[in-house]
Protein backbone atom coordinates (compact mmCIF):
# COMPACT_ATOMS: atom_id res chain seq x y z
CA UNK A 1 0.00 0.00 0.00
CA UNK A 2 1.31 3.30 -1.26
CA UNK A 3 1.40 6.05 1.56
CA UNK A 4 -0.02 9.52 0.61
CA UNK A 5 0.71 12.34 2.79
CA UNK A 6 -2.51 14.08 4.11
CA UNK A 7 -1.16 17.36 3.21
CA UNK A 8 -0.64 16.43 -1.03
CA UNK A 9 -4.11 15.08 -1.09
CA UNK A 10 -6.83 16.40 -3.19
CA UNK A 11 -10.24 15.85 -3.00
CA UNK A 12 -12.45 15.86 -5.64
CA UNK A 13 -16.43 14.54 -4.64
CA UNK A 14 -17.86 15.27 -8.10
CA UNK A 15 -15.28 12.25 -9.51
CA UNK A 16 -17.30 8.89 -8.56
CA UNK A 17 -20.33 10.95 -9.67
CA UNK A 18 -18.36 11.45 -13.04
CA UNK A 19 -17.51 8.18 -13.16
CA UNK A 20 -21.56 7.22 -12.15
CA UNK A 21 -22.60 9.54 -15.12
CA UNK A 22 -20.83 8.36 -18.27
CA UNK A 23 -20.65 4.63 -16.70
CA UNK A 24 -23.73 3.81 -14.55
CA UNK A 25 -21.14 2.11 -12.38
CA UNK A 26 -21.67 2.65 -8.64
CA UNK A 27 -18.09 2.82 -6.97
CA UNK A 28 -19.28 3.24 -3.42
CA UNK A 29 -20.51 -0.41 -3.65
CA UNK A 30 -16.65 -1.33 -3.22
CA UNK A 31 -16.42 -2.96 -0.14
CA UNK A 32 -12.62 -3.28 0.03
CA UNK A 33 -12.57 -6.83 0.00
CA UNK A 34 -8.91 -7.09 -2.68
CA UNK A 35 -10.66 -9.69 -4.53
CA UNK A 36 -10.09 -7.68 -7.97
CA UNK A 37 -6.76 -7.20 -6.76
CA UNK A 38 -5.68 -10.66 -6.00
CA UNK A 39 -7.01 -11.80 -9.22
CA UNK A 40 -5.18 -9.10 -11.10
CA UNK A 41 -3.18 -10.27 -14.17
CA UNK A 42 -1.25 -7.38 -14.47
CA UNK A 43 -1.06 -6.34 -11.02
CA UNK A 44 2.81 -6.07 -10.92
CA UNK A 45 2.88 -3.83 -13.47
CA UNK A 46 0.98 -1.05 -11.28
CA UNK A 47 1.33 1.76 -8.91
CA UNK A 48 -1.77 1.14 -7.09
CA UNK A 49 -3.94 -2.21 -6.98
CA UNK A 50 -7.41 -2.17 -8.50
CA UNK A 51 -8.79 -2.17 -5.09
CA UNK A 52 -7.45 1.21 -4.19
CA UNK A 53 -8.11 2.64 -6.99
CA UNK A 54 -11.78 1.75 -6.15
CA UNK A 55 -11.00 3.62 -3.04
CA UNK A 56 -9.31 6.55 -4.51
CA UNK A 57 -12.70 6.91 -6.83
CA UNK A 58 -14.50 6.82 -3.60
CA UNK A 59 -12.63 9.32 -1.78
CA UNK A 60 -12.27 11.49 -4.88
CA UNK A 61 -8.57 10.97 -4.79
CA UNK A 62 -7.98 12.15 -8.50
CA UNK A 63 -4.30 12.59 -8.46
CA UNK A 64 -3.69 9.16 -7.52
CA UNK A 65 -6.42 7.85 -9.57
CA UNK A 66 -5.50 9.38 -12.82
CA UNK A 67 -1.48 10.22 -12.58
CA UNK A 68 -0.38 6.75 -11.66
CA UNK A 69 0.40 4.09 -14.18
CA UNK A 70 -2.34 2.08 -12.88
CA UNK A 71 -5.42 2.65 -15.01
CA UNK A 72 -3.27 2.76 -17.81
CA UNK A 73 -1.69 -1.12 -17.41
CA UNK A 74 -5.29 -2.65 -16.77
CA UNK A 75 -5.60 -5.00 -20.14
CA UNK A 76 -9.51 -5.30 -20.01
CA UNK A 77 -9.19 -9.09 -19.10
CA UNK A 78 -12.70 -9.05 -17.17
CA UNK A 79 -11.20 -11.19 -14.60
CA UNK A 80 -11.93 -8.28 -11.40
CA UNK A 81 -15.44 -7.48 -12.90
CA UNK A 82 -16.23 -11.57 -13.27
CA UNK A 83 -15.29 -11.72 -9.53
CA UNK A 84 -16.46 -9.15 -7.86
CA UNK A 85 -19.08 -9.85 -4.95
CA UNK A 86 -20.35 -6.03 -5.19
CA UNK A 87 -21.33 -6.96 -8.69
CA UNK A 88 -19.06 -4.36 -9.50
CA UNK A 89 -18.01 -3.78 -13.59
CA UNK A 90 -14.28 -2.49 -12.34
CA UNK A 91 -12.77 -3.24 -15.71
CA UNK A 92 -15.54 -0.81 -17.34
CA UNK A 93 -14.75 1.89 -14.21
CA UNK A 94 -11.36 1.88 -15.58
CA UNK A 95 -12.32 2.15 -19.41
CA UNK A 96 -14.41 5.27 -17.65
CA UNK A 97 -11.13 6.49 -16.09
CA UNK A 98 -9.21 6.50 -19.33
CA UNK A 99 -11.65 7.88 -21.40
CA UNK A 100 -11.91 10.92 -18.60
CA UNK A 101 -7.94 10.95 -18.57
CA UNK A 102 -7.72 11.13 -22.76
CA UNK A 103 -10.84 14.22 -22.57
CA UNK A 104 -8.68 15.89 -20.14
CA UNK A 105 -5.74 15.53 -21.42
CA UNK A 106 -4.35 14.30 -17.91
CA UNK A 107 -0.21 13.24 -18.34
CA UNK A 108 0.55 10.06 -16.82
CA UNK A 109 2.70 6.94 -17.67
CA UNK A 110 0.51 5.70 -20.25
CA UNK A 111 2.15 2.93 -22.14
CA UNK A 112 1.38 4.86 -25.84
CA UNK A 113 -2.14 3.69 -25.09
CA UNK A 114 -3.83 7.10 -26.13
CA UNK A 115 -1.63 7.34 -28.97
CA UNK A 116 -2.97 3.90 -30.11
CA UNK A 117 -6.40 4.24 -29.81
CA UNK A 118 -6.33 7.68 -31.56
CA UNK A 119 -4.75 5.86 -34.33
CA UNK A 120 -6.84 2.88 -34.27
CA UNK A 121 -9.93 4.88 -34.40
CA UNK A 122 -8.82 7.19 -36.95
CA UNK A 123 -8.19 4.32 -39.49
CA UNK A 124 -11.86 2.70 -38.35
CA UNK A 125 -12.98 6.70 -39.35
CA UNK A 126 -11.29 6.67 -42.58
CA UNK A 127 -11.00 2.90 -44.05
CA UNK A 128 -13.41 1.03 -42.30
CA UNK A 129 -11.34 -1.95 -40.89
CA UNK A 130 -8.10 -1.95 -38.51
CA UNK A 131 -5.40 -2.16 -41.07
CA UNK A 132 -2.71 -3.89 -38.70
CA UNK A 133 0.33 -3.20 -40.87
CA UNK A 134 -0.36 0.48 -41.17
CA UNK A 135 -0.62 0.80 -37.31
CA UNK A 136 2.47 -0.88 -36.52
CA UNK A 137 4.21 1.17 -38.42
CA UNK A 138 2.66 4.72 -37.34
CA UNK A 139 2.51 3.48 -33.57
CA UNK A 140 6.62 2.89 -33.68
CA UNK A 141 7.01 6.21 -35.62
CA UNK A 142 5.29 8.74 -33.57
CA UNK A 143 6.11 7.17 -30.21
CA UNK A 144 9.90 7.31 -31.68
CA UNK A 145 11.10 3.44 -31.97
CA UNK A 146 10.48 3.15 -36.00
CA UNK A 147 12.37 -0.24 -35.63
CA UNK A 148 10.36 -2.06 -33.03
CA UNK A 149 9.44 -6.09 -34.04
CA UNK A 150 10.86 -5.10 -37.07
CA UNK A 151 12.13 -8.67 -37.21
CA UNK A 152 8.68 -10.40 -36.02
CA UNK A 153 7.25 -7.93 -38.72
CA UNK A 154 9.17 -9.66 -41.73
CA UNK A 155 8.80 -13.02 -40.42
CA UNK A 156 4.76 -12.53 -40.38
CA UNK A 157 5.20 -10.69 -43.83
CA UNK A 158 6.48 -13.58 -45.46
CA UNK A 159 3.85 -16.10 -44.26
CA UNK A 160 1.48 -13.70 -45.27
CA UNK A 161 0.25 -12.47 -42.27
CA UNK A 162 0.19 -9.05 -42.90
CA UNK A 163 -1.34 -7.27 -45.93
CA UNK A 164 1.13 -4.24 -47.13
CA UNK A 165 -1.91 -2.34 -48.33
CA UNK A 166 -5.06 -1.23 -46.67
CA UNK A 167 -8.72 -2.71 -47.90
CA UNK A 168 -10.51 0.30 -48.19
CA UNK A 169 -14.68 -0.71 -47.53
CA UNK A 170 -17.46 2.08 -47.92
CA UNK A 171 -15.00 4.47 -45.75
CA UNK A 172 -18.32 6.74 -46.14
CA UNK A 173 -20.27 4.78 -43.95
CA UNK A 174 -17.71 4.75 -41.23
CA UNK A 175 -17.03 8.65 -41.55
CA UNK A 176 -20.61 9.38 -41.30
CA UNK A 177 -21.03 7.57 -37.92
CA UNK A 178 -18.35 9.06 -36.45
CA UNK A 179 -19.68 12.61 -37.64
CA UNK A 180 -23.37 12.37 -36.30
CA UNK A 181 -21.59 10.09 -33.09
CA UNK A 182 -19.90 13.41 -32.69
CA UNK A 183 -23.05 15.63 -33.34
CA UNK A 184 -24.95 13.62 -30.76
CA UNK A 185 -22.68 14.40 -27.72
CA UNK A 186 -22.33 18.16 -28.23
CA UNK B 1 -27.39 -24.95 -40.79
CA UNK B 2 -26.59 -21.57 -42.11
CA UNK B 3 -25.13 -18.70 -40.18
CA UNK B 4 -23.99 -15.43 -40.82
CA UNK B 5 -20.25 -14.99 -40.32
CA UNK B 6 -18.37 -11.56 -39.04
CA UNK B 7 -14.49 -12.65 -39.92
CA UNK B 8 -13.12 -9.42 -38.26
CA UNK B 9 -9.99 -7.68 -39.06
CA UNK B 10 -7.65 -10.01 -36.88
CA UNK B 11 -8.82 -12.59 -39.60
CA UNK B 12 -8.40 -11.06 -42.81
CA UNK B 13 -4.50 -10.44 -42.04
CA UNK B 14 -2.36 -11.55 -39.35
CA UNK B 15 -4.77 -14.72 -38.48
CA UNK B 16 -5.79 -15.29 -41.81
CA UNK B 17 -4.88 -19.38 -40.67
CA UNK B 18 -8.02 -19.28 -38.52
CA UNK B 19 -10.01 -17.35 -41.10
CA UNK B 20 -9.37 -20.50 -43.60
CA UNK B 21 -9.70 -23.19 -41.18
CA UNK B 22 -12.64 -22.34 -39.80
CA UNK B 23 -14.45 -22.16 -43.33
CA UNK B 24 -12.88 -25.47 -44.27
CA UNK B 25 -14.49 -27.30 -41.12
CA UNK B 26 -17.51 -25.73 -41.55
CA UNK B 27 -17.84 -26.44 -44.82
CA UNK B 28 -16.81 -30.29 -43.63
CA UNK B 29 -19.76 -30.45 -40.99
CA UNK B 30 -22.14 -28.94 -43.42
CA UNK B 31 -22.57 -25.62 -41.60
CA UNK B 32 -22.85 -22.95 -44.28
CA UNK B 33 -20.91 -19.27 -43.37
CA UNK B 34 -22.38 -16.39 -45.32
CA UNK B 35 -19.70 -13.21 -44.56
CA UNK B 36 -21.32 -10.19 -43.40
CA UNK B 37 -21.75 -7.87 -46.30
CA UNK B 38 -19.44 -4.70 -45.78
CA UNK B 39 -18.79 -5.33 -42.24
CA UNK B 40 -16.55 -3.10 -40.32
CA UNK B 41 -14.33 -3.14 -37.56
CA UNK B 42 -16.03 -3.68 -33.94
CA UNK B 43 -13.98 -1.48 -32.46
CA UNK B 44 -11.99 -4.26 -30.67
CA UNK B 45 -10.45 -2.43 -27.29
CA UNK B 46 -9.14 0.78 -28.32
CA UNK B 47 -12.62 1.65 -28.76
CA UNK B 48 -14.08 0.83 -25.28
CA UNK B 49 -10.65 2.71 -24.20
CA UNK B 50 -11.60 6.11 -25.55
CA UNK B 51 -14.77 6.32 -26.79
CA UNK B 52 -18.19 4.91 -24.95
CA UNK B 53 -20.19 5.46 -28.14
CA UNK B 54 -18.53 4.12 -30.43
CA UNK B 55 -17.58 1.33 -28.72
CA UNK B 56 -21.16 0.38 -29.03
CA UNK B 57 -22.08 1.74 -32.60
CA UNK B 58 -19.52 -0.40 -34.19
CA UNK B 59 -20.46 -3.41 -32.89
CA UNK B 60 -24.17 -2.64 -33.33
CA UNK B 61 -23.96 -1.45 -37.16
CA UNK B 62 -22.27 -5.28 -37.84
CA UNK B 63 -25.43 -6.49 -36.08
CA UNK B 64 -27.66 -4.44 -38.29
CA UNK B 65 -25.53 -5.46 -41.32
CA UNK B 66 -26.39 -9.39 -40.64
CA UNK B 67 -30.37 -8.65 -41.37
CA UNK B 68 -29.35 -7.37 -44.22
CA UNK B 69 -26.92 -10.60 -44.84
CA UNK B 70 -29.94 -13.01 -46.37
CA UNK B 71 -32.38 -12.26 -43.24
CA UNK B 72 -30.07 -14.33 -41.09
CA UNK B 73 -30.75 -14.63 -36.99
CA UNK B 74 -27.38 -16.39 -35.72
CA UNK B 75 -24.21 -14.63 -36.10
CA UNK B 76 -20.57 -16.53 -35.57
CA UNK B 77 -17.48 -14.76 -34.41
CA UNK B 78 -14.59 -16.98 -34.41
CA UNK B 79 -12.55 -13.82 -32.51
CA UNK B 80 -12.78 -13.59 -28.92
CA UNK B 81 -12.33 -9.84 -29.06
CA UNK B 82 -15.35 -9.30 -31.79
CA UNK B 83 -17.95 -11.88 -30.26
CA UNK B 84 -17.17 -9.98 -26.90
CA UNK B 85 -17.72 -6.83 -28.23
CA UNK B 86 -21.13 -7.63 -30.07
CA UNK B 87 -22.37 -9.37 -27.37
CA UNK B 88 -21.62 -6.80 -24.62
CA UNK B 89 -23.47 -4.16 -27.09
CA UNK B 90 -26.34 -6.61 -27.06
CA UNK B 91 -26.28 -6.16 -23.32
CA UNK B 92 -25.54 -2.78 -23.02
CA UNK B 93 -28.48 -1.97 -25.78
CA UNK B 94 -30.99 -3.01 -23.52
CA UNK B 95 -31.05 0.44 -22.18
CA UNK B 96 -33.39 2.41 -24.32
CA UNK B 97 -31.95 6.03 -24.64
CA UNK B 98 -28.30 3.97 -25.61
CA UNK B 99 -30.12 2.67 -27.88
CA UNK B 100 -32.09 5.27 -29.62
CA UNK B 101 -28.29 7.04 -29.93
CA UNK B 102 -26.96 3.92 -31.15
CA UNK B 103 -29.74 3.77 -34.03
CA UNK B 104 -28.74 7.61 -35.00
CA UNK B 105 -25.25 7.17 -35.04
CA UNK B 106 -25.65 3.74 -37.28
CA UNK B 107 -29.14 5.63 -39.15
CA UNK B 108 -30.11 1.94 -39.39
CA UNK B 109 -32.56 -0.17 -37.29
CA UNK B 110 -31.00 -2.08 -34.28
CA UNK B 111 -31.92 -5.38 -34.50
CA UNK B 112 -32.59 -7.31 -31.03
CA UNK B 113 -33.08 -10.58 -31.88
CA UNK B 114 -29.21 -11.51 -33.33
CA UNK B 115 -28.25 -15.16 -31.74
CA UNK B 116 -24.20 -13.90 -31.39
CA UNK B 117 -22.19 -17.17 -31.07
CA UNK B 118 -18.25 -17.76 -30.63
CA UNK B 119 -16.99 -20.08 -32.91
CA UNK B 120 -16.28 -22.91 -30.36
CA UNK B 121 -19.92 -22.73 -29.67
CA UNK B 122 -20.93 -22.95 -33.46
CA UNK B 123 -18.81 -25.79 -33.79
CA UNK B 124 -19.65 -27.52 -29.95
CA UNK B 125 -22.95 -26.78 -29.23
CA UNK B 126 -24.59 -26.64 -32.91
CA UNK B 127 -22.55 -29.25 -34.89
CA UNK B 128 -21.66 -31.06 -31.38
CA UNK B 129 -18.99 -33.22 -30.11
CA UNK B 130 -20.60 -36.89 -31.09
CA UNK B 131 -21.24 -35.60 -34.58
CA UNK B 132 -17.49 -34.37 -35.51
CA UNK B 133 -16.13 -38.02 -33.18
CA UNK B 134 -17.99 -39.78 -36.25
CA UNK B 135 -16.18 -37.93 -38.85
CA UNK B 136 -12.35 -37.85 -37.49
CA UNK B 137 -10.39 -39.84 -40.25
CA UNK B 138 -6.77 -38.84 -38.70
CA UNK B 139 -7.17 -39.39 -34.86
CA UNK B 140 -4.80 -36.81 -32.82
CA UNK B 141 -3.64 -39.57 -30.72
CA UNK B 142 -0.35 -38.52 -28.99
CA UNK B 143 -0.87 -34.98 -28.70
CA UNK B 144 -1.56 -34.05 -25.57
CA UNK B 145 -3.20 -30.44 -25.82
CA UNK B 146 -3.65 -27.73 -23.07
CA UNK B 147 -7.00 -25.84 -24.11
CA UNK B 148 -6.48 -22.41 -24.00
CA UNK B 149 -9.02 -19.70 -23.22
CA UNK B 150 -7.97 -16.05 -22.62
CA UNK B 151 -10.05 -13.81 -21.06
CA UNK B 152 -12.82 -12.96 -23.35
CA UNK B 153 -14.25 -15.97 -24.89
CA UNK B 154 -15.98 -17.12 -21.26
CA UNK B 155 -15.27 -13.39 -19.12
CA UNK B 156 -17.62 -11.84 -18.06
CA UNK B 157 -20.32 -14.31 -17.66
CA UNK B 158 -23.39 -11.88 -17.15
CA UNK B 159 -22.51 -10.85 -20.76
CA UNK B 160 -21.17 -14.02 -22.56
CA UNK B 161 -23.44 -16.12 -21.11
CA UNK B 162 -21.85 -18.99 -20.04
CA UNK B 163 -22.14 -20.99 -17.17
CA UNK B 164 -18.32 -22.59 -16.68
CA UNK B 165 -16.29 -19.16 -17.17
CA UNK B 166 -13.29 -19.97 -14.46
CA UNK B 167 -12.61 -23.32 -15.61
CA UNK B 168 -14.53 -23.96 -19.21
CA UNK B 169 -14.33 -27.63 -20.45
CA UNK B 170 -16.19 -26.88 -23.93
CA UNK B 171 -12.61 -26.79 -25.94
CA UNK B 172 -11.32 -29.88 -24.01
CA UNK B 173 -14.39 -31.56 -25.13
CA UNK B 174 -13.94 -30.99 -28.50
CA UNK B 175 -9.93 -31.82 -28.84
CA UNK B 176 -10.94 -34.86 -26.74
CA UNK B 177 -13.83 -35.85 -29.56
CA UNK B 178 -10.72 -35.60 -32.04
CA UNK B 179 -8.77 -38.38 -30.59
CA UNK B 180 -6.09 -35.85 -28.45
CA UNK B 181 -5.40 -35.44 -24.97
CA UNK B 182 -6.09 -33.13 -22.76
CA UNK B 183 -4.36 -31.70 -19.72
CA UNK B 184 -5.49 -30.17 -16.36
CA UNK B 185 -3.60 -26.72 -15.94
CA UNK B 186 -4.00 -23.64 -14.46
CA UNK B 187 -3.15 -20.69 -16.92
CA UNK B 188 -6.47 -21.67 -19.32
CA UNK B 189 -8.44 -18.71 -18.79
CA UNK B 190 -5.58 -16.47 -17.57
CA UNK B 191 -4.77 -13.06 -19.80
CA UNK B 192 -1.93 -13.03 -22.24
CA UNK B 193 -1.84 -9.47 -22.19
CA UNK B 194 -3.72 -9.22 -25.88
CA UNK B 195 -4.42 -5.55 -25.89
CA UNK B 196 -1.32 -4.56 -24.77
CA UNK B 197 0.51 -6.38 -27.93
CA UNK B 198 1.70 -3.48 -29.59
CA UNK B 199 2.05 -1.06 -27.02
CA UNK B 200 3.54 -2.58 -23.88
CA UNK B 201 5.53 -5.55 -25.36
CA UNK B 202 7.04 -5.88 -21.49
CA UNK B 203 3.74 -6.99 -20.40
CA UNK B 204 2.95 -9.37 -22.81
CA UNK B 205 6.21 -11.54 -22.99
CA UNK B 206 5.88 -11.74 -18.62
CA UNK B 207 2.19 -13.07 -19.08
CA UNK B 208 2.56 -15.12 -22.24
CA UNK B 209 5.77 -16.37 -20.56
CA UNK B 210 3.85 -17.49 -17.44
CA UNK B 211 0.88 -19.42 -19.74
CA UNK B 212 3.65 -21.06 -21.97
CA UNK B 213 5.63 -22.45 -18.52
CA UNK B 214 2.30 -23.70 -16.82
CA UNK B 215 1.07 -25.45 -19.67
CA UNK B 216 4.73 -27.22 -20.68
CA UNK B 217 4.67 -28.32 -16.93
CA UNK B 218 1.06 -29.44 -17.19
CA UNK B 219 3.02 -32.47 -19.58
CA UNK B 220 1.16 -30.27 -22.72
CA UNK B 221 3.16 -30.73 -25.72
CA UNK B 222 0.95 -28.07 -27.52
CA UNK B 223 -2.01 -25.45 -26.81
CA UNK B 224 -5.14 -24.72 -28.88
CA UNK B 225 -6.57 -21.46 -28.94
CA UNK B 226 -9.40 -19.65 -30.10
CA UNK B 227 -8.78 -15.93 -30.18
CA UNK B 228 -6.08 -14.35 -32.82
CA UNK B 229 -4.45 -12.30 -30.47
CA UNK B 230 -4.65 -15.14 -27.91
CA UNK B 231 -2.61 -16.98 -31.32
CA UNK B 232 -0.62 -13.97 -31.84
CA UNK B 233 1.07 -13.71 -28.24
CA UNK B 234 1.45 -17.47 -27.85
CA UNK B 235 2.86 -18.33 -31.32
CA UNK B 236 4.59 -15.39 -32.54
CA UNK B 237 6.07 -13.85 -29.50
CA UNK B 238 7.81 -17.16 -28.18
CA UNK B 239 11.68 -16.36 -29.65
CA UNK B 240 11.84 -12.98 -28.47
CA UNK B 241 9.93 -14.36 -24.57
CA UNK B 242 13.17 -17.10 -24.95
CA UNK B 243 15.98 -14.88 -25.27
CA UNK B 244 14.30 -11.77 -22.98
CA UNK B 245 13.99 -15.10 -20.01
CA UNK B 246 16.26 -17.39 -21.22
CA UNK B 247 14.18 -19.99 -21.49
CA UNK B 248 13.90 -22.59 -24.54
CA UNK B 249 9.53 -22.96 -25.48
CA UNK B 250 9.30 -24.41 -28.86
CA UNK B 251 5.22 -25.28 -28.50
CA UNK B 252 3.13 -25.60 -31.13
CA UNK B 253 0.43 -23.72 -30.92
CA UNK B 254 -3.07 -23.99 -32.54
CA UNK B 255 -6.48 -22.72 -33.58
CA UNK B 256 -9.04 -25.48 -32.27
CA UNK B 257 -10.29 -25.34 -36.25
CA UNK B 258 -6.66 -25.96 -37.22
CA UNK B 259 -6.93 -29.64 -34.92
CA UNK B 260 -10.70 -29.93 -36.36
CA UNK B 261 -9.34 -29.90 -39.50
CA UNK B 262 -6.48 -31.93 -38.90
CA UNK B 263 -8.83 -34.84 -37.72
CA UNK B 264 -10.74 -34.59 -40.37
CA UNK B 265 -8.41 -35.44 -43.21
CA UNK B 266 -7.64 -32.17 -44.51
CA UNK B 267 -4.16 -31.22 -44.91
CA UNK B 268 -1.47 -29.07 -42.72
CA UNK B 269 -0.81 -26.45 -45.60
CA UNK B 270 -4.76 -25.82 -46.77
CA UNK B 271 -5.34 -25.37 -43.55
CA UNK B 272 -3.14 -22.39 -43.13
CA UNK B 273 -1.03 -24.16 -40.42
CA UNK B 274 2.23 -23.81 -42.17
CA UNK B 275 2.18 -19.91 -41.41
CA UNK B 276 2.30 -20.32 -37.99
CA UNK B 277 5.62 -18.50 -36.47
CA UNK B 278 6.11 -21.40 -34.36
CA UNK B 279 6.93 -24.24 -36.45
CA UNK B 280 4.56 -26.99 -35.77
CA UNK B 281 5.64 -29.00 -39.48
CA UNK B 282 8.00 -30.89 -37.27
CA UNK B 283 5.61 -31.77 -34.84
CA UNK B 284 2.96 -32.92 -36.71
CA UNK B 285 5.40 -35.11 -39.13
CA UNK B 286 6.12 -36.73 -35.72
CA UNK B 287 2.50 -37.59 -35.30
CA UNK B 288 2.04 -38.75 -38.98
CA UNK B 289 -0.14 -36.07 -39.41
CA UNK B 290 1.19 -34.20 -42.15
S1 LIG C 1 -13.76 -7.05 -5.74
FE1 LIG C 1 -15.34 -5.45 -5.74
S2 LIG C 1 -15.84 -5.10 -3.57
FE2 LIG C 1 -13.94 -6.28 -3.63
S3 LIG C 1 -12.33 -4.71 -3.48
FE3 LIG C 1 -12.67 -5.11 -5.66
S4 LIG C 1 -14.20 -3.60 -6.30
FE4 LIG C 1 -14.21 -3.66 -4.08
S1 LIG D 1 -9.62 -5.98 -16.08
FE1 LIG D 1 -7.82 -4.76 -15.61
S2 LIG D 1 -7.91 -4.34 -13.43
FE2 LIG D 1 -9.36 -5.99 -13.85
S3 LIG D 1 -8.20 -7.85 -13.39
FE3 LIG D 1 -7.98 -7.44 -15.60
S4 LIG D 1 -6.09 -6.19 -15.78
FE4 LIG D 1 -6.70 -6.18 -13.61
Amino acid sequence: MKVVKQENINLDSSFAQEIAKLSGENVFLCYQCKKCASGCPSRMFMDSTPTELMRYAQLGMVDEAMKQNTIWYCVSCQTCSTRCPQDIDIAHVIDTMRIIGQQKKIQSDNNKLPLFNRLWMTMIKYMGRAYEAGLVASLNLFSGTPTKDMVLGMKMMRKGKLKLWPSFRKPFATMKMFSRAKKLKK
Amino acid sequence: MKLAYYPGCSLHSSSVEYDISSRKVCAALGIELVEVKDWICCGSSPAHQCDDLMSVALPAKNLALVRQTDDLKQLCAPCASCYSRLKVTQQRLTDNDLKKDVETVIDMEYPEDIEVLHMLDVVVEKAGTETIKEKVVKSLAGMKVACYYGCLMTRPPKVTGKKQFENPTQMESLVEALGAETVDWNMKTFCCGAAFALTKTDVVLELTRKILADAESSGANAISVGCPLCHANLDGRQTQINSKFKTNFHIPIFYFTELMGLALGIEAKELGILKHLTDAKKFLNERALV
